[in-house]
């Protein structure tokens, strides 16, 4: 037996204890050589060790992707050989191929996918993974199915001092596996087709995105146009790694951790007036739209260009200091849009975190400032959470799933939420939650139903009835007067 | 670019001043580069005159109209400061002053506008502001003495 098959069997009968199953080799002692050997099963044993699953688990794992060497099966058939880098992480505990993620390890090693004998040349690569036939091992972490459907089983090995190092090797087919999971969830493909567009991603947006991302759903557009800072990192997904990129960057790359063939297009920049045009092109791309701002204008006008996309929108936002926070689903021209919410609940409407510099600028004076003070992670989270439920359920409503059922349940077009009875609101005296049985407490959700607005400047037709207060015909009213004389403004001639 | 409905929103805004009393003010077009503004003249109760401007923005009415006091200019504060040296003032009810020096009133925030909101309504908070400003100018209190936080609702 030579060593390398010795070595094999050391693994195998390691890997099996690790996995506490039964294997078809044990370990024992040899007096002689004073080492551990590998023994056949059913082979005399003069001594076995006690060796426990966590002693087992000792070997440093290589991840590889199955879907790249896919492609690269090719030029390996040709070169006999291809590069790929590895992700080296904790102490080289593990090496994950680049390839699988969007995000490096904080340290990166070369490795080389031999196929058959092929030679590495001196000091090619820290890493070497070799393919051999694999006949009768289907199924195997380290078997790998080519385009050709040969089967090859992968040994890995780290390079140093004129040494090779054993390591463990698994092949990941992310796509697929990622997806059969899913499967099992929503019973449906449909959500790689949708498309949801997001305009501000913050702690709620960028929640929603990532949770939109585990479902499966596989197209994503972008808008936001600040960065992330130190102070966003306590709330957002994105962590201090990424302080200073753009928060729609930061979003794609944790997006494409959990659905790495996610399409995402990404633009920093801010929904204007003058730009309205351009995002209204995007939001017609989109199956639903979620809006993670607070900005009141910036609200309003996207309301208006949903609306005229005829694209459903769900608006998120968290009450100051997060003591609770509300969710509007406009179904365009079906259920009350965001101008209708504002003008029959203005109070709620206003009610909103003060999260940023910005949002605090916003309803300050400069003798009345008014303090940022964003609320907890914890509070921020329900409300992202029902943010992108709803949204989901606006992508499957079309489909037969199991989450069809909520569609009775969540049929209101607004949701409240109270995170704790905040003194100075109407929630303050708020029953204890182990107190009540029928009145409202906290940590619950209230599906709120309130009438559209026929007259709404944004869904109804408020020109008409505006016209028809006055007696007035809309399509011949009276040219306007014409300015002239000097503008009050500037003082130039009009 | 202004859109048929935004244009249509005007000439109403402009016929609706016209029949809700407030014919003292207009809707006026600038040929010359195709904007608009709204403008007039009005007597406090005291009989002094003032003068009201709201220039209309191209995202009018989603986005909202800025008002100023054109005359009489400079305004001055009891004490004889310019109300346009405060700034963005919530004790005297006052924006950005534009670039000349004209007061901006604070009749909503942007954070508290919406497009239902007519010019009327924009004009007769205008016309509270300035008889909240003449209280001011007799007893030297702050205008936010006399007229409370704007209201979500007029």
């Amino acid at each position: 037996m030579t060593d390398s098959q010795q070595q094999q069997m050391i693994r195998d009968a390691m890997k099996a204890i690790a996995e506490r199953k039964p294997g078809r080799t044990k370990l024992v002692y040899d007096k002689t050589k004073r080492t551990i050997v590998a023994v056949a099963a059913g082979a005399d044993a003069p001594r076995a060790l006690n060796i426990t699953a966590d002693d087992a688990d000792m070997f440093a794992v290589v991840t590889l992707s199955s879907a790249w060497l896919r492609d690269q099966w090719g030029l390996l058939g040709t070169q006999r050989m291809v590069s790929a880098l590895f992700s080296s992480w904790d102490d080289g505990d593990a090496y994950t191929h680049c390839e699988l993620g969007p995000q490096p390890g904080p340290t990166i090693v070369g490795g080389m996918i031999v196929r058959g004998e092929g030679k590495l040349p001196a000091e090619a690569a820290r890493l070497k993974i070799v393919l051999a036939d694999g006949k009768g091992l289907v199924g195997q972490d380290s078997t790998f199915l080519a385009p050709d459907g040969s089967i090859h089983h992968a040994s890995a090995f780290l390079l140093g001092d004129g040494n090779e190092q054993p390591l463990e090797i698994a092949f990941a087919d992310v796509q697929p596996e990622l997806a059969m999971r899913r499967s099992g969830l929503l019973e449906t493909q449909v959500l790689k087709d949708k498309t949801v567009l997001f305009m501000g991603l913050g702690t709620g947006g960028a929640y929603a995105a990532i949770e939109l991302a585990k479902c499966g759903v596989g197209r994503f557009i972008l808008i936001d146009r600040d960065r992330l800072s130190v102070g966003n990192v306590v709330r957002h997904p994105g962590g201090v790694s990424q302080v200073g990129r753009f928060k729609v960057n930061v979003v794609r790359d944790l997006i494409h951790e959990k659905n790495p063939d996610a399409h995402i297009s990404t633009y920093a920049i801010e929904l204007t007036h003058e730009n309205r045009e351009e995002i209204k092109g995007l939001i017609e791309q989109a199956n639903v739209v979620i809006c993670g701002t607070d900005n009141r204008p910036s609200k309003l006008l996207l309301n208006k260009l949903c609306i005229e996309a005829n694209v459903p929108a769900v608006y998120g936002g968290a009450f100051r200091r997060a003591y609770g926070g509300q969710v509007l689903r406009v179904r365009p021209k079906q259920s009350p849009c965001h101008e209708c919410f504002v003008a029959a609940m203005p109070d709620e409407a206003s009610d909103v975190e003060i999260s940023s510099a910005t949002d605090a600028a916003e309803i300050a004076y400069s003798d009345q400032p008014i303090a940022v003070e964003p609320g907890l992670s914890l509070d921020v989270s329900p409300i992202a959470n029902m943010l992108t439920k709803l949204a989901l359920l606006e992508l499957l409503a079309d489909k037969k799933t199991s989450l069809s059922i909520l569609q009775r349940d969540y049929d209101a077009p607004w949701y409240l939420w109270l995170n704790r009875p905040e003194p100075g609101t109407q929630y303050a005296s708020l029953p204890p939650l182990s107190e009540s049985s029928d009145e409202m407490t906290i940590n619950r959700w209230y599906g709120i139903y309130f009438d559209r607005d026929s007259e709404c400047p944004a869904c109804g037709d408020f020109i008409s009835a505006l016209a028809g207060a006055y007696g007035l015909d809309p399509a011949s009213l009276e040219n306007l007067p014409i300015a002239s004389g000097k503008d009050a403004l500037s003082g130039t001639d009009i | 670019m202004w859109t048929s409905e935004q244009r249509q929103r005007l000439g109403l805004e402009h016929a609706a001043l016209q029949q809700e009393g407030f014919g003292q003010f207009s809707v006026y077009r600038k040929e010359s580069d195709d904007t608009y503004y709204a403008s007039g003249y009005t007597l406090s109760q005291a009989g002094y005159r003032y003068g009201l401007h709201i220039s209309i923005p191209s995202g009018f009415p989603n986005q909202r109209p800025p008002m100023y006091l054109t005359e009489p200019c400079p305004l001055l504060m009891r004490d004889g400061t310019l109300v346009s040296s405060l700034g963005v003032s919530h004790q005297m009810h006052t924006l950005e002053p534009s670039g000349n020096g004209m007061v901006q009133l604070c009749h909503w925030r942007d954070a508290r506008w919406r497009s239902g909101i007519r010019l009327h309504q924009v004009f007769l908070k205008g016309i509270l502001w300035i008889e909240a400003y003449e209280q001011h100018i007799a007893t030297g209190r702050p205008l936010a003495d006399f007229v409370p936080t704007m209201a979500e609702r007029a």
